[in-house]
């Protein structure tokens, strides 16, 4: 069997949190927003993966299965989300996050 | 051995680099197309990682319907496609905020065994027999917010709606 460095795995998922947290701050386009968003989700998934693979028997196997269920939450939620670029394509003619304002004060 | 460690090396770099390009580069095509090198590069991940379903998986759901969803966000949503974004600068302080949230999760590497032994592979139908009877539950409540979700989806993009 292989036998890799787990500290290779946390440093990559925490790499790739970091990345998407920043792209989540700083990025002003929905779609990018959304990507950002797609990245810091696949740290999670890819944390339980290595998790369940380096612990083995049946939680090992919950691990796994709840990262499928995270990879459906994760499709899910990129749907929703287009509807709502969509939307707020249709009701201001940008997909900026800054113009939307409809529930500011 | 020694292979398998330099290739979760190569393989990691290019998510880091993946990832990083396709939040900078600014023309979004070319986003899309670094985000699903990114998604394929995650599923070797998971085929090195012996978990073969999930390596599918992210192929099929990533790197085949996220990734055209996206695509056709940007067909829709922009009058010629490939047109460039206008430059978002770095920001210091996301900048700083990520660099501390990476930090901060390293830190903890040291409560961890240093070598954590060998990788457990699981057998697709193992996997299956556990999704579906261990934690069926989880499974009802993916379907029944999915379904929610494609209401609420529906509901957003409707006619008629000023």
């Amino acid at each position: 069997m292989t036998d890799l460095p787990l500290v290779g795995f946390i440093g990559l998922s925490a790499a790739l949190l970091a990345i998407g947290l920043f792209g989540i701050l700083t990025r002003r386009n929905f779609i990018l927003l959304l990507i950002a968003i797609e990245i810091a989700m696949n740290a999670t998934i890819l944390n339980f993966v290595y998790f369940a693979a380096y612990t083995g028997g049946t939680a090992g196997l919950t691990g796994q299965s709840i990262a499928v269920v995270l990879v459906g939450f994760a499709a899910t939620e990129v749907a929703v989300g287009l509807a709502i670029v969509l939307a707020l394509n249709r009701l201001k003619g940008t997909i900026n996050v800054a113009q939307a304002t409809e529930l500011k004060l | 051995m020694i292979l398998e460690e330099l290739a979760f090396l190569v393989l990691a770099l290019v998510a880091i680099a993946t990832a990083i390009a396709a939040l900078l580069v600014r023309e979004l095509v070319h986003t899309i197309l670094w985000i699903a090198v990114f998604f394929v590069d995650l599923s070797a991940i998971y085929f090195l990682l012996e978990a073969p379903f999930l390596g599918v998986l992210q192929l099929g759901v990533y790197a085949g319907a996220v990734t055209v969803l996206l695509l056709f966000g940007i067909m829709v949503t922009r009058k010629r496609i490939f047109s460039r974004e206008a430059a978002t600068g770095i920001g210091a302080v996301p900048f700083a905020l990520a660099v501390v949230t990476f930090i901060f999760i390293v830190s903890v590497v040291g409560e961890f065994p240093s070598s954590a032994g060998t990788i457990h592979a699981y057998s697709p139908a193992d996997l299956s027999q556990n999704l579906f009877n261990v934690n069926g539950p989880w499974l009802l409540l993916l379907g029944l917010i999915m379904l929610g979700a494609v209401a609420g989806a529906i509901y957003l993009v409707r006619e008629g709606r000023e």
